[in-house]
């Protein structure tokens, strides 16, 4: 009786490990610099944070609704540069901030529709599509730029400059738009119609099928969704580099892959939540700032970002999680 | 006639083989008898435990009681690769060709022949070539051994499946249903290679769902039920209806008290020269209120009747009218006209597994718990604790992932999410497979009450006491055809519908 009960304890704290392992991991990263960097652990450098990370939790939010549907999508690096040459230039030539930010948008909203035409309309494989997708529209900024970055007068619109770098009290104002976002994001994927109809796709593409389902449809949806996420967090980057690069934004995409594999690890059953990507998130841009602020170079960032998501995803699925990660 | 033949050499023999899982007996004292150059028949319903026979003779399982004797040497197989070496090859009902290889790689892939040069091993191609060329030429097709699988027919696949356990010269042959899936030319002629397989002296095991097969091919039969043997038999007294009546056995079925159904007149659901890649010029008329049975076995057809309805398969031509207004199918319009779908495949096709009990309930009619979008959870949890207390849900609660259920819980959560919508066309295929009786029951009870409510049903199903049961009309599909319709309360429905599943003539 008291070795059964000793399992039962065992088998608790094992699926508690499974659950909360990567959020505890968070919490130990956040120590771990907190003692090690000096200025880590200040508010200065906290807003800072969560300043950098608002693009990238914004990406990976997007990239959230697509791996929930079982998808992939790997143009959001390439996209995110688009989308700032495009937002720049039409900046330029109207001065009027509302104009770029719907030409951004837009252009954002056409590359997650070509990739939902191609992906779940055609039937690409999602890897092949996307990364198609994303191989032109590399070429496209090239040709548009020459590969030249795009500067322009910072004070060409109050509003653009405060989309990045503005504050509302002493949060800044991508900070606000980053919760904001993290809120819908929870809300449209555990109470609409849209966010239980896309986890029944990505649970079991048969099933929904069968079940009367348009799996079209939805998956389409992700990737507008997708493709809209990128317009927003590339209008941030634009604000806060107050230019337009045509190579920025590249690390967005493995970051946000980082990210979202990592809230598959979280809660449970192996599916991306909101609030996981918001953890995966967090993550992977306390390692960009503690590491940068202890001096690590940069190629060793990117090792330590790999192994933490390699040991993220091997420890979950020893703790008995379903790996939902197909392509 | 008072000659004495010589009696023929067995090859392989088994004496009181059985196999149990986790308590239960699947299979149980079977004594089986092998002759070189025979071809020995076996058949039986979908579970009456020929493919449990097979795996016990091919090492997939060790037998849990009896023994295998070969040549008369006993054998114990620890694997498949043992009962290989031993000389017992099967060709699966799967096709397990790989498309981008040529035949001759085919025939060799895993067992390629090999030569040395300068200490290493590279594979030779000239050797498998001529090796695959002679097999296919003893089996009498002529088809170039460089020929992609990939452009090769239903059955020459098969022939060349056939081909590649035929280079390893095996003693015992075992061919799992090797003519489905043929057309009518094809199966003879398939039929007669292996037919002409018998002069090199093997034992051939050949399984088959079609009467007519097992009257033309067979040396012996041995007819398989409820995981016993019922009996040998020679050709010479083999007769389709001595089978039938075999594979039946004697029990007795309760005739669910349905009512006559002559009131059933309107026409809710009618199918008119239908083409698809499996149905071939399928017309029915389901009627308003009725219980409409399709038994067929598997491979018939019978599940591609739902599918073309559903709009899950493409209808190459003809048309189905719903209500007697056209319909061109597809899941999303299939679901708005009231047409559901209880797919045969619960756990591939009907759940999802992560979601609870409430989520998978709610799926298919999400737009009725929710307001412009947004979910109403209460209604959610209602209408769920409303099913689970219905149908007897055996759970922990409306939360609990499906996946923890039991089969018989999991086809009770499909059924309840077509059961919050009033949909009108049910089309229930298998909807008992693998569940166990009290789960059957209470399904066959609550399709009985649907059907009195109003709605109509296809029930499709290889299984024939249930059709018997429950069904007011009974169809039998064979091939993709509709091939006769039978009274289940007439009298010697039982043979006649078996003998019709099995391909057999129909005498109408």
């Amino acid at each position: 009786m008291n070795s059964a009960h000793i399992l039962t304890r065992v088998r608790l704290d094992k699926n508690f490990l499974r659950k909360y392992g990567t959020v505890l991991g968070a919490v130990l990263i956040f120590a771990v610099f907190s003692v090690t960097a000096n200025n880590f652990f200040t508010a200065g450098n906290l807003f800072l944070l969560l300043r950098q990370m608002s693009m990238l939790t914004i990406i990976a939010l997007g990239f959230t609704f697509v791996m929930a549907a079982g998808g992939f999508d790997m143009s959001i690096g390439n996209a995110t540069g688009l989308v700032s040459i495009l937002f720049a230039i039409v900046l330029i030539a109207t001065h009027n901030f509302m104009a770029a930010l719907l030409a951004g948008l837009i252009a954002g909203a056409v590359v997650g529709a070509v990739n939902g035409l191609l992906v779940a309309g055609i039937g690409l494989p999602d890897f092949i599509g996307t990364f198609a997708v994303g191989s032109i529209l590399y070429g496209v900024k090239m040709l548009i730029t020459k590969g030249n970055p795009i500067f322009f007068d910072k004070n060409v619109s109050p509003l653009f400059l405060f989309v990045g770098q503005g504050y509302v009290g002493p949060v800044p104002f991508p900070v606000i738009l980053m919760f904001l976002f993290v809120a819908l994001t929870i809300v449209t994927l555990l109470k609409t119609t849209l966010g239980r109809r896309v986890y029944a796709i990505g649970g079991n593409f048969t099933a929904a099928l069968y079940a009367g389902i348009s799996i079209k449809r939805y998956r389409f949806i992700t990737f507008l969704i997708s493709g809209l996420s990128v317009s927003i967090a590339a209008i941030i980057m634009t604000s806060r580099l107050g230019s337009a690069q045509p190579l920025a934004g590249e690390d967005f995409l493995l970051d946000a892959i980082s990210v979202v594999f990592l809230s598959t690890t979280m809660f449970g059953e192996g599916e991306p939540t909101a609030s996981g990507t918001f953890v995966g998130a967090l993550i992977i841009s306390m390692l960009n700032n503690g590491l940068t602020m202890l001096n690590v170079a940069y190629y060793f960032q990117y090792i330590t970002k790999g192994l933490v998501v390699i040991f993220a995803v091997v420890l979950s699925v020893v703790l008995g999680q379903r790996l939902r990660i197909k392509f | 006639m008072g000659i004495p033949l010589e009696k023929p050499r067995v090859v392989l023999e088994t004496q009181e083989i059985g196999k149990e899982f986790n308590g239960v007996w699947v299979l149980q004292n079977i004594d089986f008898e092998l002759a070189a150059g025979e071809i020995h028949t076996l058949v039986g319903e979908n579970g009456a435990g020929k493919s449990t026979f097979i795996k016990l003779l091919s090492g997939v399982h060790a037998p849990s009681h009896g023994r295998i004797t070969m040549e008369g040497r006993p054998v114990a197989f620890s694997g498949v690769r043992d009962s290989e070496t031993a000389g017992v090859r099967t060709v699966h009902q799967e096709v397990n060709l790989v498309p981008f290889f040529n035949v001759y790689q085919n025939i060799f892939v895993g067992a390629e022949e090999r030569t040395r040069f300068a200490g290493v091993g590279f594979v030779n191609d000239r050797e498998m070539k001529k090796k695959a060329a002679r097999v296919l030429e003893q089996l009498g097709v002529d088809v170039p051994v460089t020929t992609p699988a990939y452009e090769l027919d239903a059955s020459l696949e098969r022939i060349v499946q056939i081909a590649k356990v035929l280079v390893h010269s095996p003693k015992v042959l075992i061919l799992d249903e090797p003519t489905t899936s043929l057309s009518e030319e094809k199966r003879k002629t398939l039929l007669q290679i292996i037919k002409g397989l018998k002069t090199t002296g093997m034992g051939i095991i050949f399984i088959t769902h079609n009467i007519e097969e097992v009257m033309e091919i067979s040396d012996r039969v041995t007819v398989f039920r409820d995981g016993a043997k019922i009996g040998t038999v020679e050709r010479a007294d083999a007769t389709p209806a001595k089978i039938v009546a075999m594979m039946l056995g004697h029990e007795s079925f309760t005739i669910y008290k349905r009512g006559d159904c002559s009131s059933c007149l309107d026409v809710d659901l009618e199918l008119k020269g239908v083409w698809t890649d499996t149905l071939k010029d399928l017309s029915l008329e389901l009627h308003r209120g009725e219980i409409l049975g399709i038994a067929g076995v598997v491979g018939a057809g019978k599940s591609e009747i739902a599918k073309a309805v559903f709009g899950l398969d493409r209808i190459r031509q003809g048309h189905i009218t719903l209500f007697d207004r056209k319909y061109e199918p597809s899941p999303e319009t299939a679901v708005s006209r009231g047409i559901a779908l209880v797919p045969e495949e619960r756990q591939a096709q009907g759940l999802i597994p992560n979601f609870s009990i409430m989520k998978n309930i709610t799926l298919t009619y999400l737009d009725r718990f929710a307001r412009g979008g947004m979910l109403d959870t209460g209604r959610e949890i209602e209408a769920a604790e409303k099913y689970i207390d219905l149908l007897s849900i055996k759970t922990s609660g409306y939360a609990q992932p499906v996946k923890y259920l039991s089969g018989g819980n999991q086809q009770k959560v499909v059924l309840s999410r077509w059961l919050n919508g009033d949909f009108r066309v049910g089309l229930f295929d298998e909807p008992t497979k693998g569940i166990d009786v009290k789960a059957k029951e209470d399904i066959y009870a609550l399709v009985d009450q649907l059907a009195r409510n109003g709605k109509s049903i296809l029930f499709l199903s290889s299984y024939l006491p249930e059709l018997l049961t429950i069904c007011d009309r009974i169809l039998v599909v064979h091939g993709g055809r509709i091939v006769g319709e039978f009274d289940p309360k007439s009298e010697n429905a039982r043979e006649s519908i078996m003998h019709a599943m099995l391909g057999g003539k129909v005498a109408q």
